[in-house]
């Protein structure tokens, strides 16, 4: 079984200072920060969830932050579920998204990626890493992306679904060459929702922290239609994109919309040499939770199967926050389920 | 049925609780304002850990947009997805037919007395 959303966290983001270089160290070491001393530099969302996102037993005895401590996630986690590969994504480092300075966002960014290589994945054979970069500093997350992209523990690249344009827009071409280059998938994970992504849903910001929650599959739509229709996959035949934590149940309707609309203009892009669905099913993947589980849990699969889902979907668990998805009670049907638990997550990831 | 004496009343006070094993599966004793009350620490959501949750209140329901907070310690949210239950009847707060398995419990000679 392969857990594809992991979070390690921190307890202080001061474990980034030794991997800063001088100049973005001074920032954090003497720079403002969002909160108290040890706070990560980000522009955070402005729903707060009123009882915090993560699970009430997963914080570890020393009074760590939920996520900071690898023995209780083996034992809540690995062990207990029998996991074969835990693919890491971090906490509030995809937030870097979320900062005006792109130059210090990078910097940030590539701080974390030393500590995930350095004191993360060396801790246990079934630990895989995310590159988290800074997507609106295309040029320097093309060179993060190559810098620790050839490792073979670190198995994507990872953005957050908030961002001020899609990421099909030409202004990420130099990510998706890297990504090619050093053959990783391109990852976005729910988040990035502030600062100067300012369009998180579409028409305007939702009230509470669980409206908002629920609409956040938004983002993952439209990244999904816009790398698809911008050609991302003819450019780059062998590029994926992973969407986490945006939910599945909205996928087909995308697909079935996008193929009728490319039918009718497909002289807007004439670029693109398949159906919308068609490229979808080769090359976009996403993770499972939080699943969506009608009244009747069989009603999700018939619509999921029309466009392939089944060769699609990646099971994760968002351990430790308030909304994990328990692998032996999530509701995958049996032919489904070896794929979506395991097979699926060993092909695109390259996972013996 | 079977009966289980699970610990002296004095061990849990008011506010407190205790997880324990009785016949062989994990249950939560809470004493809310004196009465005592086990539910079985397993989610009827998604089998999270729902006894190792907060004892809390929670905000009031209400006609209009008054927030008001009540009901302080009569309420167990789930330690994994944070739903919300009455621990005097194990149902859940936003779903009634929702509930959590509940497990007679009595005071005898200063013990906890369970009925399984």
């Amino acid at each position: 079984m392969i857990d594809c959303d992991v979070h390690n966290n921190w307890t202080t983001a001061d474990v980034l200072l030794e991997h800063l270089a001088p100049a973005f160290r001074d920032y954090l070491e003497r720079g403002e920060l969002p909160g108290g001393r040890g706070s990560f530099p980000h522009a955070h969302r402005p729903w707060l969830h009123p009882e915090d996102f993560k699970r009430t037993d997963a914080a570890p005895p020393d009074g760590g932050a939920a996520g900071s401590d690898h023995r209780l996630m083996r034992e809540q986690l690995l062990d207990r579920y029998d996991v074969d590969f835990a693919v890491l994504t971090g906490e509030e480092a995809i937030e870097v998204s979320t900062l005006a300075n792109p130059h210090y966002a990078q910097a940030l960014a590539g701080a974390y990626n030393d500590w995930l290589v350095t004191e993360w994945l060396p801790l246990d054979p079934r630990l895989r890493g995310s590159l988290v970069v800074a997507p609106h500093d295309p040029e320097g997350a093309a060179r993060e992306v190559r810098r620790l992209g050839g490792r073979p523990d670190i198995v994507q690249v990872l953005v957050s679904t908030g961002a001020q344009r899609p990421y099909g827009d030409p202004f990420y071409d130099p990510i998706w060459d890297a990504c090619a280059e050093v053959g990783l998938p391109l990852a976005a994970h729910l988040g990035g929702q502030g600062g100067v992504n300012a369009n998180p849903t579409g028409c305007g910001p939702p009230t509470f922290f669980w409206e908002a929650h629920a609409l956040l599959c938004e983002t993952g739509m439209g990244h999904v239609a816009s790398v698809i229709a911008h050609g991302v996959f003819e450019r780059w035949p062998g590029a994926r994109l992973v969407l986490i934590e945006c939910g599945t149940a909205w996928l087909p309707a995308l697909l079935w919309r996008l193929d009728a609309d490319y039918r009718a203009l497909r002289k807007e892009t004439p670029w693109l040499k398949r159906l919308p669905s068609e490229y979808a099913r080769d090359h976009v993947r996403l993770t499972t939770q939080p699943l969506e589980v009608p009244r009747n849990p069989a009603a999700l699969w018939p619509a999921l199967e029309d466009v392939g889902a089944r060769d699609m979907l990646l099971f994760a668990s968002d351990y430790p926050h308030w909304d994990f998805d328990d692998p032996r009670l999530v509701p995958v049907p049996r032919d489904w389920r070896e794929g979506v638990m395991d097979g699926n997550a060993r092909a695109l990831y390259g996972l013996g | 049925m079977s009966r289980h004496v699970v610990c002296a009343a004095a061990d849990i006070p008011p506010g407190g609780r205790r997880i324990v094993e009785v016949a062989g599966r994990s249950v939560g004793v809470f004493n809310v304002g004196g009465r005592f009350y086990a539910l079985a620490n397993r989610c009827p959501h998604r089998g999270g850990a729902l006894c190792e949750g907060p004892v809390c209140g929670t905000v009031l329901p209400a006609a209009d947009r008054t927030f008001t907070y009540g009901r302080e310690g009569e309420i167990l949210r789930c330690a994994w997805h944070g739903w919300e239950f009455e621990i005097a009847t194990g149902r859940a707060l936003a779903d009634p037919s929702v509930r959590a398995r509940t497990f007679a419990v009595a005071i005898e000679d200063g013990a906890v007395v369970m009925t399984v």
